[in-house]
């Protein structure tokens, strides 16, 4: 453990170095990312201007679970954002093959490969929201509601993480599947609203097939009394367990057809 | 026109084969036609209109804008990938005019995409959501122009964009600034009518909203009479100004490689 946290570290650093030799970039990354969250919180915003409430909940309350939702999404961004280039900067090129003979975990050695400056917008923005979201809740908020708030903003944040990871691993066998990585992760775009105003088909599967639920709902519903799904929400952190099991699991699979066929 | 027209080609038959990319993309869209639909009935639930406008109107234009955004993106993104790879060179030399060239390839991409991409969209969204019609002959003419106005204007804006590479290595972070932009103010999320006023006055000097709110704006009958040919005036000044625009930050551009020494 000890060590790959020193390795982590080496990783890291060599990576600042780089990101601080292209410092406008690393602006336009981090600029970039918060302008592209602002425009779909200005979206809902200007409907706001227009209404009360949205099935029940109001500005705020939605406000809410998209920070949730963003700083969750922010901490997959940072540390993991290099999933997605498993097939073509991996697999593809053959660099996955020099990973295997090294004494390192291979996820952890693509991972640790990029610190992702983009991510730190994404931060920035999801606590902004938060900041703005949670003094207008009429929630009480004590060392325990807090404690709760970072668990589930890490829960969510590791089911990011663990569907990504799942649906990379099909990599192994398809040389790329950043496609299809690519079209699950857009469906984290219905969590930002309450999974509510849905169709029942939705909802079941967004909380029991692809749980992008757990990624911004069910957390908020913890702390919003009304939502019906106070206990509920309880199970995210265990969903984010076992969608991290199951993930690693898969992974592992992958991993060894891929070794196996000796390409 | 004939070589061009070879271009525009060549680029449709290599985009069938990503067909997994096309794919990807379909599902995708369905999906965000999913949350539209069931965002607005939510909002929708506890009042008939919103600034005058009606849930049926209101769908018609979120789904026209949405399938209209997805055109108004463009070559840009292959234009920093050449500038990138450091192609754009070869390409200089090459006996086309590499401005017609990325725009012929734009073509080429766009046939496919109204095929493979928007044709669906209509498909689905004409038989699962009560979307309207414009009411007149004249009016989808109008529209159409409009649109094409719109297109060409997303098209050089994005070329603009993109021969930014010449002097950012991030291409990706000026792409995504890009599309926020132009989400953000050309109307594709929410009309602009519905913006708060301040908002709204800044948005009427900028190319955004000349690129999707307009044509939309004329398809779902949110302006209408002589509105409408004042619209197409402001999209086709956009137009031009873009156009010279492109000309002359394209020759600049073409200096500095040959300071590059390339």
């Amino acid at each position: 453990m000890r060590r790959y946290t020193r390795l982590y570290w080496e990783f890291a650093k060599s990576h600042m170095k780089v990101m601080m030799e292209y410092r406008i970039d690393f602006l336009i990354g981090v600029a970039s990312v918060m302008l592209e969250q602002f425009a779909s919180i200005f979206f809902v915003k200007v409907v706001f201007d227009h209404i009360e409430q949205i099935n029940g909940w109001s500005f705020y309350e939605i406000l809410f679970i998209y920070g949730i939702a963003a700083t969750g999404r922010s901490i997959h961004q940072i540390f993991f954002d290099n999933l997605w280039t498993l097939g073509w900067q991996y697999i593809r090129p053959g660099k996955l093959d020099r990973l295997l003979i090294r004494p390192v975990n291979p996820l952890f050695h693509v991972v640790a490969d990029r610190l992702h400056q983009d991510g730190f917008g994404q931060l920035i923005i999801g606590l902004i929201i938060l900041g703005t979201a949670i003094p207008q809740l009429d929630l009480v908020w004590g060392a325990a509601e807090i404690a709760m708030l970072v668990v589930m903003i890490i829960s969510s944040g590791l089911i990011f993480v663990a569907i990504n990871l799942f649906f990379a691993t099909f990599s192994f066998w398809m040389i790329d599947s950043l496609p299809i990585v690519w079209a699950v992760f857009n469906l984290s775009d219905f969590a930002r609203y309450p999974l509510t105003i849905y169709h029942k088909g939705i909802r079941m599967f967004l909380t029991w097939v692809i749980p992008y639920g757990f990624t911004a709902f069910y957390p908020a519903a913890y702390f919003i009394d009304k939502s019906g799904y106070k206990e509920f929400a309880l199970w995210t952190p265990v969903a984010a367990v076992v969608c991290c099991v199951l993930a690693y699991t898969f992974w592992n699979r992958g991993l060894k057809a891929f070794a196996s066929t000796g390409s | 026109m004939g070589k061009y027209w070879q271009i525009a080609k060549g680029r449709m038959q290599e985009n069938t084969a990503y067909s997994a990319w096309y794919w990807a993309g379909t599902v995708s869209s369905v999906m965000r036609l999913l949350i539209i639909y069931f965002f607005w009935q939510a909002v929708y639930a506890n009042q008939t209109t919103i600034q005058n406008i009606n849930l049926e109107t209101m769908l018609t234009y979120i789904v026209i804008a949405m399938l209209l955004q997805g055109f108004v993106g463009g070559v840009g993104n292959e234009l920093a990938e050449n500038i990138k790879e450091g192609q754009v060179a070869i390409e200089l030399m090459r006996p086309y005019d590499m401005i017609f060239k990325m725009f012929a390839v734009d073509i080429g991409e766009k046939i496919m995409y109204l095929i493979q991409g928007t044709l669906p969209m209509v498909l689905i969204a004409y038989f699962f959501m009560d979307l309207s019609f414009p009411k007149s002959p004249e009016t989808i003419l109008l529209f159409i122009v409009s649109a094409l106005v719109g297109i060409w204007i997303g098209t050089f804006f994005d070329f603009l964009v993109g021969v930014l590479a010449f002097w950012t290595v991030n291409v990706w972070g000026v792409r995504v600034l890009k599309e926020s932009l132009i989400t953000f103010f050309s109307g594709a999320l929410v009309p602009i009518t519905l913006f708060p006023d301040w908002l709204r006055t800044i948005t009427e000097f900028l190319p955004f909203q000349a690129m999707v709110y307009l044509p939309v704006s004329i398809y779902s009958g949110l302006i209408s009479g002589t509105e409408v040919y004042m619209a197409l005036g402001v999209q086709l000044f956009w137009l031009i100004s873009l156009y010279v625009l492109v000309r002359v930050i394209w020759s600049q551009a073409i200096k500095q490689i040959t300071i590059f020494g390339g």
